[in-house]
């Protein structure tokens, strides 16, 4: 018999997701060369998306025939979801990081990271806001200093304030 | 031979790669040691940081943070009772109760020495048999090569526990990646959907350091309340007797971490459990019972990941498949550099071979003063809190995702992969196939086509050449027992023997 397996909230879902991606690439692998040939450029692709959908259907069966995990009483299965998979920290860690990368060409690599690692720890709870302000600037000093000099990396140095200093000098 | 020994020194007596050495020991330590930071993830990161220096200085740097950070998951597993990497998970059983004895001195002493000596076995091996696997490689055939890719993500996806079918999906999931972009023997666009970006493929540094660096972080904001307990820690050398007691168990598991690290796939953590498990069941009188402070359940796990690092380099230089995800990703390191591993690199360039046994040597020697040094100071670094941690290592992973190629799209790349990477291994999926898949892809899609070509086209006689060679035939028997081992069919019949 095989081992008693539980399921995840949302893991069916997820799954279903990735089934339906898996025929459409395998879609898209056939729309390549299609049949032409067993040497044509879209055969090994469609090698490779026919085994995601095969892998698909059976982690989909076994998901199925697994038991749903035991929620908290009363709790509905988004609640479990966002309780046990998209914890309120993750989605706004995620979104902290998001914009963070939306702001760091224009606001360039110093500010927008200073700005991300101030907000995160708070939002990851790390409450001692003087500790994060001052570790939050050694550290980026340091990756500056290291990486523009020792790894010769060419960091953003912000299209908006380069602008304003434009500006200013004119 | 004389070559040899020069091209093995160059490290040890040119400053610039004996301190990068030295520091990359050093930081992999660490990295490995606190929880929440891999090698796999420094390494990815490193990568892009590394690609404008000469190979030499970037394989150097490598070697250390390799060896160090399988060495440096130990620490925390033992002081903290958290391994630092999953290649300690292994030794925290019995390290922490020896720590929670008042041991953690003689402990962390103890593994260093054997995983020094696990880790010369390692690259002792390396050097005597990658000569002999690079010729015997000569003679592979596109199709073996096809089958031995098949297999090393076959074996990431089985032997590290879980669903076969997910390590499958996985490993697919990553040549699919690998394959977007222009078809480079026909020109012919693959998953481009019309975008001119995707068109150059989607860079491997930003979708490793999306799965190793930021999906990793995305889980371990599950885990920001886990407090460590402090150790006292004094003691550190090991009695000679001591040594001698446990150096026959060393050279046993050292053996056993050789030939798991060199199996296209299996790496340090899978050697390190096997290792455990050997000692679980020959050692008839361990110090203590296994799980309650047995220095032989230290002793087993410590030397044989350690020496699985000089395995997991064989494949890796001399097949171009990767030992492990760490290995997978410096092969990327070295395709950057304009490297092919291969046979040929053993050939063409033998001179790069010596010289990574040479810095892996010297990394060893340097493993050795650092583990032996320098507690205190690590004890508070290891300790760093997690709301701290986290987002220093999001912002290294952003600056290494765009310095590849000074490209934001990169960075989103890094992100949408972070996300997937979570979502995958929050419902039981491995991210390691997927780089293995992403590395080996293109080279299985080449063989493939080449074998294929080769058989004129003819579906029957591709296949039937798998049977009439006899090296075809012993890989393809290898792939279908990895296969069949993980079927229900083959547990049945387990179980009733």
């Amino acid at each position: 018999m095989a081992p008693l397996r539980y399921r995840l909230p949302g893991e069916l879902t997820f799954l279903v997701v990735l089934l339906l991606a898996s025929l459409f690439l395998l879609w898209t692998a056939y729309g390549i060369s299609r049949f032409e040939s067993l040497t044509s450029a879209g055969a090994f692709p469609m090698f490779a998306t026919a085994v995601m959908v095969v892998c698909a259907v059976l982690i989909l069966r076994d998901a199925a025939r697994a038991k749903p995990t035991d929620g908290v009483a009363g709790e509905s299965q988004v609640g479990q979801f966002v309780r046990r998979l998209t914890p309120p920290v993750v989605v706004g860690f995620t979104v902290a990081i998001a914009l963070y990368m939306v702001l760091l060409q224009p606001l360039g690599f110093l500010l927008s990271s200073y700005l991300f690692l101030v907000a995160s720890m708070a939002l990851l709870g790390s409450r001692r806001w003087g500790l994060n302000l001052l570790v939050s600037a050694v550290v980026l000093a340091a990756i500056y200093v290291i990486f523009q000099t020792v790894f010769s990396v060419v960091l953003p140095s912000g299209t908006v304030l380069q602008g304003l200093f434009k500006g200013a000098a004119a | 031979m004389m070559d040899a020994i020069n091209y093995f020194f160059i490290s040890w007596v040119d400053p610039r790669l004996l301190m990068l050495t030295a520091a990359g020991t050093f930081a992999g330590i660490y990295i490995g040691a606190i929880p929440g930071l891999s090698v796999t993830m420094a390494v990815s990161i490193l990568i892009s940081f590394t690609f404008k220096w000469e190979v030499n200085s970037a394989l150097a740097l490598i070697s250390g943070i390799y060896l160090g950070g399988v060495y440096g998951g130990s620490r925390s597993a033992i002081l903290l009772n958290i391994p630092g990497a999953p290649s300690a998970i292994a030794t925290g059983l019995d390290g922490y109760p020896l720590a929670k004895r008042g041991e953690a001195g003689t402990a962390i002493g103890l593994t260093t020495v054997v995983s020094v000596v696990g880790g010369f076995i390692g690259i002792l091996a390396l050097a005597l048999a990658a000569p002999a696997v690079a010729n015997l490689a000569l003679k592979f055939a596109p199709r073996d090569y096809l089958m031995l890719a098949i297999w090393g993500i076959l074996l990431v996806g089985s032997l590290s526990g879980g669903s076969l079918a997910k390590g499958i999906f996985a490993g697919a999931l990553g040549v699919l990646i690998g394959s977007v972009g222009l078809d480079p023997m026909t020109a012919e666009a693959r998953f481009t959907f019309g975008s001119l970006q995707l068109t150059a493929g989607i860079s491997y540094v930003a979708a490793m350091i999306g799965f190793f660096g930021v999906a990793e972080v995305l889980c371990q904001l599950h885990e920001l309340k886990l407090k460590a307990i402090k150790q006292n820690v004094s003691k550190i050398l090991p009695s000679w007797s001591l040594l001698r007691k446990y150096m026959p168990l060393t050279l046993r598991t050292s053996t056993i971490g050789v030939v798991v690290g060199a199996l296209p796939g299996a790496g340090g953590d899978i050697a390190a459990l096997m290792a455990y498990d050997h000692a679980k069941r020959t050692v008839k009188n361990p110090s203590r019972p296994f799980g309650e402070g047995a220095y032989e359940g230290l002793v087993a796990p410590e030397s044989a990941n350690n020496a699985a690092v000089g395995g997991a380099y064989i494949p890796m230089l001399t097949l171009g498949i990767p030992g492990d995800a760490v290995t997978a990703v410096i092969i990327g390191a070295m395709y950057i550099h304009g490297l092919k591993p291969g046979p040929l690199l053993m050939v063409e360039t033998p001179h790069l071979f010596w010289f990574i046994v040479g810095s892996l040597t010297l990394a060893n020697i340097f493993l050795l003063v650092f583990g032996l040094s320098g507690i205190r100071l690590f004890a508070k670094i290891v300790e760093t809190p997690k709301p701290i941690l986290l987002p220093v290592i999001l912002v290294l992973s952003a600056v290494g995702a765009y310095a590849i190629n000074n490209n934001p799209v990169d960075v989103y790349w890094m992100l949408g992969f972070g996300v997937l990477g979570y979502f995958l291994k929050m419902y039981g999926f491995q991210v390691g196939p997927v780089i293995l898949g992403m590395i080996l892809g293109p080279m299985m899609d080449k063989s493939y086509r080449q074998a294929m070509i080769s058989a004129e086209g003819n579906p029957v006689q591709f296949a039937g050449e798998f049977f009439t060679s006899p090296l075809s035939l012993v890989i393809l028997i290898a792939l279908v027992l990895t296969i069949a081992s993980q079927s229900a069919w083959w547990k049945q019949l387990r179980g009733r023997a």
